[in-house]
């Protein structure tokens, strides 16, 4: 019901509700009615798997345990005091600044490479981004046949340019199997990092370098005055994608060191693996979980601010 | 679309345009029809043809040559499905399952060779039999006990069987996730079956005093040799020299070690003394430190059930462990099963202990079906000798087939149970060149159809058979998935270099938390239970028990 007033202050005369044509109704609620399917996988795919998350963490919910008793802080407790949770941090840290770096510099190599047209260019580009399109699994299982030994041809071949018997354990000896992970992981996802920088180098006007030439400038001076500052933004968008990526890392560590030996190579991710999925423990999986997330959203966080900085400038 | 389908849409095209042509339809109906024809051949070429794939990948049974061993015990098996005896469990599972024709049966099985059998063997044989299809659920091992549970979380009734670790069994009966049998058993089957499994197999399936399952897949460790090796004249006489005892199959852990570190001397890089299953998560670390450390008195847990592997015995097993691993080929630490049977089956090894396929691999009788073509042809077939593991062979994981308690069809997935594990059907589908279920009952150990499948195939059965006759168990109770998983850690910690008293107590303590969250009464009681069945301990084997099968 609406109510109407005139300007003299006349007691206002109650209008009847016109009621909704159908096509009117569905005029403008329209937006809703678009919105609302993905809303609808929103909620039940994000939502409520979240909002069920903060029972889980509160109760004990393992398959081999009946009932769900409440334990409070418990699983959070024993989430912190197990020490292979606590290295598993450790183990993330090292293999996502390794990886990325190597990542990084291997793409910037690449994309300040092909920056120059030669013969064969088209060819090579094609080549180097094909590993971003091969599963993460079998990227490990190829990786994994290549080292292993005494099958894989790895020791074989290198024994061959040094010129005496190469006997490394690239899966089961430390710090051989950090490197391993790190160049499977480098070996997919470096061109992910070449893809984005040559777009950001291609966009770079080539008229400064043409200044800097006439100015008398070489190249190594050019690089940091001119590519470096002007493709920063598009470095440190590279650095947080891949960042946010590798901390998550989980498929090659499962095929190719499978968190061995002993717990050396578990990053979080397989930690939070083996306890939920593994050994049952959903409640206390799932309070790492939270964990995890709190801290992997501090790094983001900390890289999206450097990274929203230079825009705002 | 392949040729067939090409034709069929050309011709019914050609007709519906003649017709528009000719005027006998509109243009609206002329595209309505066409729509209708090519949107069916779509849907007959993407979405109907894969499910006529399967429907009929489920239904034709995969049937050997009647002349052959495996051919005769499949005909065997359909006798006693279809003839009788009137009072086997076959013949009477079949019978009783016939009022349930045209039920649907979900089952869960290993992800991989584990689901070959039903998919195409017992599974379409039962539908032809009975008229009850089956659904194979493949899934990782893991998944295979977190879905069952969650489905029984959820009520939703997803599976009729059920096909489980042993170790599960106490969790999941406790947890009503699998229902007792001992009614359906009483109703529907010769109980007699029940003695035909090996002694060690029978009380399995049992639980506080009920049956939860037939024990389906006897997984027992046995010790494989290469004859020609052992009994070369002039490795003989140097073993003799240089030890001042004759060159022969270990009977004890140290002896293993010594002899495979003599091979190694003598023969690599042609032939190393041994290989083992080693990678973190192999699976086998726990499986290998569990039967040793039993073997040398260990125990697992004391009357307060704190657990006591940092001991003497733990030590010793490590130790030796560790001496094994040097006495092996290069990367012996980095393999698993598979590995290792590349490594065997290829002639670089002197011994192995492992699974029964191993037996079945060596005389190149698996890698008769393209399934088990990732393993290479056998090069030593002629060439191998049976043994049972020094101490205690490990019966290492095994299956139940377990009844899901929420199955809106049990009588049928019962029937399904006792007829695929009745003893001339669970011999034909031992028998299988790609099975992964290996034999278990005394009849199969006896099985001459069994013992001409190979030439050596009756002594590999007897040392089956010998093995279990002094066999250990995996624990069996709750949490048996994490004490495992903290062995394989120790293990492979120790393996690169890690002090093993370190270790052991590293693991104990892991063993502790497990306790403690599992709840140590609870615990205790389960591990109560668990020492009860033969084969707990090296102190209570079936030879220790008197009860030892002699074929």
């Amino acid at each position: 019901m609406t109510v109407s007033a005139n300007a003299s202050g006349v007691a206002p005369k109650l209008v009847p509700p016109r009621r909704l044509s159908w096509s009117e109704w569905s005029d403008r609620h329209f937006k809703w009615l678009l919105a609302a399917p993905a809303t609808l996988l929103i909620v039940a795919l994000s939502i409520f798997p979240l909002l069920f998350s903060l029972w889980v963490v509160f109760v004990n919910y393992d398959f081999q345990v009946p009932g769900h008793a409440f334990k409070g802080l418990g699983n959070f407790e024993e989430v912190i005091s197990d020490p292979v949770a606590r290295w598993s941090l450790v183990v993330t840290a090292i293999l996502t600044t390794g990886s990325v770096f190597v990542e990084f510099v291997l793409g910037l190599a690449l994309a300040l490479a092909m920056m120059k047209t030669f013969r064969g260019r088209g060819v090579i580009m094609s080549l180097v981004i094909i590993p971003l399109f091969i599963s993460p699994v079998i990227v490990g299982q190829a990786w994994a046949l290549l080292l292993q030994r005494p099958f894989g041809p790895t020791n074989y071949i290198l024994s061959q340019i040094v010129g005496y018997d190469v006997t490394v354990s690239w899966l089961t000896q430390t710090p051989w199997n950090f490197l391993a992970l790190i160049v499977a992981d480098a070996w997919q996802w470096t061109p992910f990092m070449f893809v984005i920088l040559l777009a950001g180098l291609t966009a770079i006007p080539p008229n400064l370098y043409e200044a800097a030439e006439l100015d008398g400038v070489d190249g190594w001076q050019a690089f940091w005055s001119i590519t470096v500052p002007l493709l920063a933004p598009m470095m440190l968008l590279a650095i947080t994608l891949r960042t946010l990526d590798a901390l998550k890392l989980f498929d090659i560590i499962f095929i190719m060191t499978g968190g061995g030996p002993g717990t050396t190579t578990y990053s979080a991710s397989y930690y939070l693996y083996t306890v939920g999925f593994t050994q049952f423990h959903l409640s206390m999986a799932t309070a790492g979980s939270w964990i995890f997330l709190v801290l992997t959203a501090i790094v983001i966080t900390f890289l999206v601010r450097r990274l929203l900085k230079p825009a705002a400038a | 679309m392949n040729e067939r389908q090409r034709r069929d849409f050309e011709a019914g095209l050609s007709q519906e345009v003649d017709a528009w042509l000719r005027g006998d339809y509109s243009r609206r109906e002329f595209i309505t029809k066409f729509g209708k024809l090519t949107g069916m051949l779509a849907l007959s070429g993407t979405a109907l043809s894969p499910l006529t794939s399967l429907a009929l990948a489920q239904a034709a049974v995969d049937l050997a040559d009647p002349s052959t061993p495996l051919g005769a015990a499949q005909a065997a098996a359909m006798a006693a499905s279809t003839e009788g005896p009137a009072d086997g469990s076959a013949f009477r599972a079949v019978e009783a399952a016939k009022q349930h024709s045209g039920a649907m049966l979900n089952m869960t099985y290993e992800v991989g060779l584990q689901a070959l059998d039903p998919r195409n063997f017992s599974g379409p044989l039962w539908e032809q039999l009975t008229g009850i299809q089956s659904n194979v659920v493949e899934l990782p091992l893991p998944d295979v006990y977190a879905k069952a549970v969650a489905e029984h979380i959820a009520g939703s009734g997803a599976y009729d069987v059920l096909d489980i670790l042993p170790a599960w069994l106490p969790s999941l009966a406790d947890g009503g996730v699998i229902a007792p049998l001992d009614d359906y058993i009483a109703q529907y089957m010769n109980t007699a079956d029940l003695d035909d499994y090996h002694p060690l197999y029978k009380a399995l399936p049992t639980y506080k005093g009920k049956t939860w399952g037939f024990f389906d897949d006897g997984d027992m460790f046995a010790l494989y040799y290469r004859r020609d090796v052992f009994e070369d004249p002039a490795l003989m006489e140097a073993y003799q020299t240089q030890f001042g005892k004759p060159l022969e199959v270990p009977k004890t852990w140290e002896d293993y070690a010594q002899v495979a570190q003599f091979i190694t001397d003598q023969l690599a890089p042609n032939v190393y003394g041994a290989a083992h299953f080693r990678k973190a998560g192999s699976p086998g670390n726990q499986f290998d430190f569990m039967q040793q450390y039993r073997a040398n008195g260990g125990v697992l847990f004391d009357d307060a059930m704190k657990a006591q592997l940092a001991s003497d015995a733990g030590v010793r097993t490590l130790t030796n462990m560790v001496a094994a691993n040097t006495a092996s080929m290069p990367g012996n630490n980095e393999l698993d099963a598979v590995a290792v049977w590349a490594a065997w089956l290829q002639g670089k090894v002197a011994m192995i202990y492992s699974w029964p396929p191993t037996g079945r691999m060596t005389a190149g009788y698996s890698q008769s079906d393209k399934a088990i073509n990732f393993v290479p042809q056998s090069t030593i077939a002629d060439k191998v000798g049976y043994a049972v593991v020094p101490g205690n062979p490990q019966h290492a994981a095994g299956f139940h087939k377990a009844l899901a308690a929420d199955s809106a069809n049990p009588e049928a997935a019962y029937l399904f149970m006792q007829w695929a594990c009745s003893p001339p059907v669970s011999l034909a589908r031992c028998m299988l060149p790609y099975a992964l279920r290996d034999p278990y009952r005394i009849s199969h150990f006896k099985s001459e159809l069994y013992g001409q499948l190979f030439p050596t195939a009756n002594e590999y059965l007897a040392n089956l058979n010998a093995s279990a006759n002094v066999g250990l168990l995996d624990i069996i109770m709750p949490g048996s998935q994490d004490y495992y998983l903290s062995l394989d850690r120790m293990c492979t910690d120790v393996w690169a270099g890690a002090d093993p008293m370190t270790a052991l107590q590293t693991a104990a303590a892991e063993w502790d938390t497990t306790t403690e969250r599992l709840g140590v009464e609870s615990q205790k009681a389960f591990y109560q239970e668990f020492l009860k069945l033969p084969g707990a301990t090296a102190d209570n084997t079936i030879e220790k028990l008197g009860m030892a099968v002699t074929l």
